[in-house]
């Protein structure tokens, strides 16, 4: 029962979190000098003309007056223009891009499948590369593995991604021309094209992310081999092997969840620069574009599924707690 | 954001180190750009930043020779060959049109044969029906000259709501018949715009037509998937016969989208993969240009345009201490246009610009009215300031914030220092920039801005930047010049029918405006675009700077 009423509070933050979030979104492009009719106007643009323009996207409203007529399509649907030409976004409408002729939803969905493709490939590479080299220099601590790992961790993590995507690109790509510079083929059309365009990519963000989890791994290990319950455990003779998986590992598992869950939600509200470096579609790309096209009603959409993919990912880690430290769930 | 740029400032500024030279000889003969025999087959790639590309002709702005004139043929199109100027003939018409003794009536007739993708007739019906529904808000967003210019078209919403546009007259299949507000020398370019394309009623979705349109050009759209890319194929209906510029070599053209402009560079430079087979719509950026001279191989497929879009320094008339005509002047003699044209690249960037008529523009005459050579003459400047006695103040000079453009400004801002002005830089993204420089308020000193014509008349050098209609509200008439003698003499250059006539009015035009100063010409801009070593025929004219699409093909 507990945990029922802890998830329902939650999702009743999270609702009140992502309003505030629009309205935000609303009014900060409200309050810019940019006018997004201008760019649908046409050339020459008669004021007549971009007065219509802005009664159809409805930018002549108030930003309170846009925030409340977006949650009210949420509940009931939008339609837009009137005549053979009105376009209807079906509830729940989290908005409509006239410039790419698609309610929001749909836009999200067609490039969810790259965004997650890239995610959960590097997520895989960097959660097992990073541990373990993580584990590797806590267990050579002081050795020169330990400072070489440390080395590359600290290089990983002061590496901006699109230095490395670009460097990548230059020596995979064209010096060496072994792997395809950018482009997505769908895993259900061809899974080693799949693979075989992806694997730059996932090395990039992994190299970006992996190097905290080494760090935090190393860290959290060398923490945990210092207490004394470890050294009665060595006492009692058991084997390293046991020491460090079984008790040692354990006490990492939180804190990693924790990070992981963080990590993947920010990357699935879109990998901005790694997709735009390797031509990938996905939500970030997209995201991109409408905010240079002032796109603001996926701006506001896509800005929201991000938000909500973080708070998910979130709630999910919370949850997991009980599961993987039961001292955590006895005291919720 | 803003880490993204620096970041991108730095890797050009190394590439361009990297690139040892960093002023290269001009290569002024680009021995690319010829036309010669079209081989058919082959799949061209055009590698486009863009995430999607729209396909509806009602929103496009697109130039008569790019993008969507592969897909949709209009009345009229460009027949642009290298190094001469680009002609406006017949397409779909018989003849560049017939006008009344009025000047107001234009009549065209339609080829026989024509017909869309899916072996329909084309009738013009079908030509009138896509005009319409361009007046329609749902399609706002392209060329918009006949809106203003058709009778009626001021309070015209659209075919969607039920009404047509009673001055389109389609007596028969083949003849359709424009009535105007007022005489217009230039409406055979007009009709050679996306709007003037043929769109069958019936398979009209104004949603969904730009994602998947009735063609009536050599390919159709076989898939256009935003984000990746679009992908044209043979439109078996369309008679080469027919047709006088489009050459339709290639028997595939894709539009790889979204791509990285500098990975694309990079991938035309090795020759490597798609892009031995294709070429980028964007010109070159500045910090790959040095690279591109030094390599030999990557150099001889570098088709550098001729000088084209006018980059100038709008001065704000309607400001107190700009409102000085002498002050404007000396403006003129104060700016550098060689370190303004250093920071753009160099030499190879553009060419010192005089006149508000660019090079490849008919009935240009070259004239310089402050004649100080590039450096600028200080001592003028400042005799003209002392007469004019005018107290200036801190000028604000809105740019936008490339890293390009904001090195332009500083340029201008330590070559009027050596007036003692005093020059503050207000740099802002594109389309705050557009924003602040069109609004109604217009609260800056100086802008810092180009401009390029929509079709190869001196019409779109002139009246968009100086007519006094067009301040304010969304119009480019950034440096608010206001002068009735003016406003006349463009109408009467708008208004004469007689091409030869309407140049020279045009030219005494340039002139008069100049001699009032409004702006400073800076340069007439050169684009640089490279193409794979298996692309032919790919041609830049003396207008536009831009690649001729339809005739580019691949070597056998």
């Amino acid at each position: 029962m507990n945990r029922v009423k802890f998830a329902a509070s939650r999702i009743l933050g999270a609702v009140v979190v992502l309003i505030i979030i629009a309205a935000a979104c609303f009014a900060i492009f409200y309050l810019m000098p940019t006018n997004p009719a201008q760019l649908s106007c046409g050339k020459p643009c008669s004021p007549e003309r971009l007065a219509e323009v802005e009664a159809y996207l409805g930018v002549d409203q108030s930003w309170w007056k846009q925030l409340f007529d977006f949650l009210a399509g949420i509940i009931g649907g939008r339609t837009f223009g009137e005549g053979a030409a009105a376009i209807h976004c079906n509830a729940p409408c989290f908005g409509y891009s006239f410039r790419l002729r698609d309610s929001v939803t749909n836009l999200i969905l067609q490039r969810l499948p790259i965004t997650v493709s890239l995610t959960l490939g590097a997520a895989v590479l960097w959660a097992i590369g990073g541990i373990a080299a993580g584990l590797i220099a806590a267990l050579r601590r002081g050795r020169f593995t330990d400072s070489a790992v440390m080395g590359a961790a600290i290089t990983g993590i002061s590496a901006p991604t699109y230095l490395l995507g670009l460097l990548g690109v230059l020596l995979f790509g064209f010096t060496l021309n072994v792997l395809p510079i950018g482009g997505y083929v769908p895993l259900t059309e061809n899974p080693l094209m799949w693979a075989f365009h992806l694997i730059l990519p996932w090395i990039v963000l992994a190299i970006a992310n992996g190097a905290i989890y080494a760090r935090l791994t190393r860290g959290q290990m060398l923490d945990v081999l210092s207490q004394d319950y470890i050294r009665t455990a060595r006492a009692k003779g058991l084997s390293e092997t046991f020491v460090v998986g079984k008790h040692g590992l354990r006490n990492l598992v939180v804190p990693l969840t924790t990070l992981f869950a963080i990590d993947i939600g920010g990357l699935l509200g879109g990998a901005v620069i790694t997709e735009k470096v390797f031509a990938l579609g996905g939500v970030g790309t997209l995201l991109l574009e409408s905010v240079s096209s002032l796109d603001i009603q996926v701006i506001v959409g896509v800005t929201l599924f991000a938000a909500a993919v973080v708070i998910v990912a979130n709630l999910l880690a919370d949850l997991s707690y009980s599961i993987l430290d039961p001292r955590i769930g006895a005291r919720a | 954001m803003k880490r993204f740029g620096l970041l991108a400032a730095t890797l050009a500024l190394g590439l361009v180190l990297t690139g040892c030279n960093a002023n290269p000889e001009l290569n002024d003969d680009s021995p690319g750009n010829t036309l010669g025999e079209t081989q058919k087959g082959g799949t061209l790639n055009i590698f486009s930043e863009d995430p999607d590309i729209d396909f509806d002709p009602g929103k496009s702005q697109g130039l008569a020779i790019t993008s969507l004139s592969l897909v949709h043929r209009r009345l009229t199109t460009w027949d642009i060959q290298p190094d001469k100027p680009g002609k406006v003939v017949p397409d779909l018409a018989t003849d560049t049109g017939t006008v009344s003794d009025d000047g107001r009536t234009w009549t065209f007739t339609l080829k026989d044969g024509l017909k869309f993708e899916n072996g329909d007739p084309i009738t013009t019906a079908d030509i009138k029906y896509g005009i319409e529904r361009s007046f329609s808000t749902e399609l706002s967003g392209g060329l918009s000259y006949h809106k203003g210019l058709i009778e009626g078209g001021d309070d015209y919403a659209g075919p969607f709501t039920g009404d047509d546009l009673e001055s389109i007259e389609t007596p028969d299949e083949k003849t359709i018949v424009f009535r105007l507000n007022s005489t217009f020398g230039d409406f055979p370019w007009i009709v050679s715009m996306p709007a003037f394309s043929p769109v069958p009623e019936g398979s009209d979705d104004p949603g969904t037509y730009g994602l998947d349109p009735v063609a009536s050009g050599p390919y159709k759209v076989e898939s256009n998937q935003s984000g990746a890319e679009a992908v044209l194929t043979r439109n078996d209906q369309w008679n080469e016969e027919t047709d006088p510029v489009r050459t339709a070599g290639p028997d595939q053209v894709v539009f790889k989208l979204g791509q990285d402009a500098s990975v694309t560079s990079q991938a035309l430079i090795s020759d490597s993969g798609d892009a031995k087979n294709g070429f980028s719509a964007s010109f070159v950026p500045a910090s790959q240009l040095a690279q591109v001279q030094n390599d030999p191989n990557a150099k001889s497929r570098l088709v550098t345009s001729g000088p084209g879009a006018l980059s100038y320094l709008a001065m704000n008339n309607e400001r107190e201490g700009l409102k000085d005509p002498k002050v404007r002047q000396a403006i003129n003699y104060a700016v550098d246009k060689n370190t303004y044209r250093i920071a753009g690249g160099g030499e190879i960037s553009g060419d010192y610009a005089t006149t508000l008529i660019t090079p490849g523009i008919p009935g240009r005459v070259d004239y310089d009215l402050y004649p100080a050579g590039p450096g600028g003459d200080v001592e003028k400047a400042k005799s003209l300031l002392a007469e004019s006695g005018a107290d200036l103040g801190t000028l604000r000079l809105l740019t936008k914030n490339s890293a390009t453009d904001v090195a332009q400004a500083e340029a201008i801002q330590q070559a009027l220092a050596r007036v003692d002005i005093t020059v503050e830089i207000r740099s802002v993204d594109t389309n705050t920039f557009s924003a602040d420089a069109t609004n109604d308020e217009g609260d800056y000193d100086l802008a810092l801005t180009s401009w390029q014509p929509d079709y190869p008349s001196a019409f779109g050098n002139i009246q968009p930047l100086f007519d006094s209609s067009q301040i304010g509200g969304g119009n480019y008439n950034i440096s608010r010049y206001s002068n009735p003698e003016v406003d006349d003499l463009i109408q009467q250059a708008t208004e004469t029918v007689d091409a030869a006539a309407a140049e020279k009015i045009w030219a005494e035009a340039d002139k008069r405006i100049m001699e009032d100063a409004p702006i400073v010409p800076l340069t007439y801009n050169r684009n640089s675009f490279l193409h794979g070593s298996n692309v032919e025929n790919f041609i830049i004219g003396e207008f536009p700077a831009y690649p001729v699409y339809f005739k580019a093909s691949l070597k056998g």
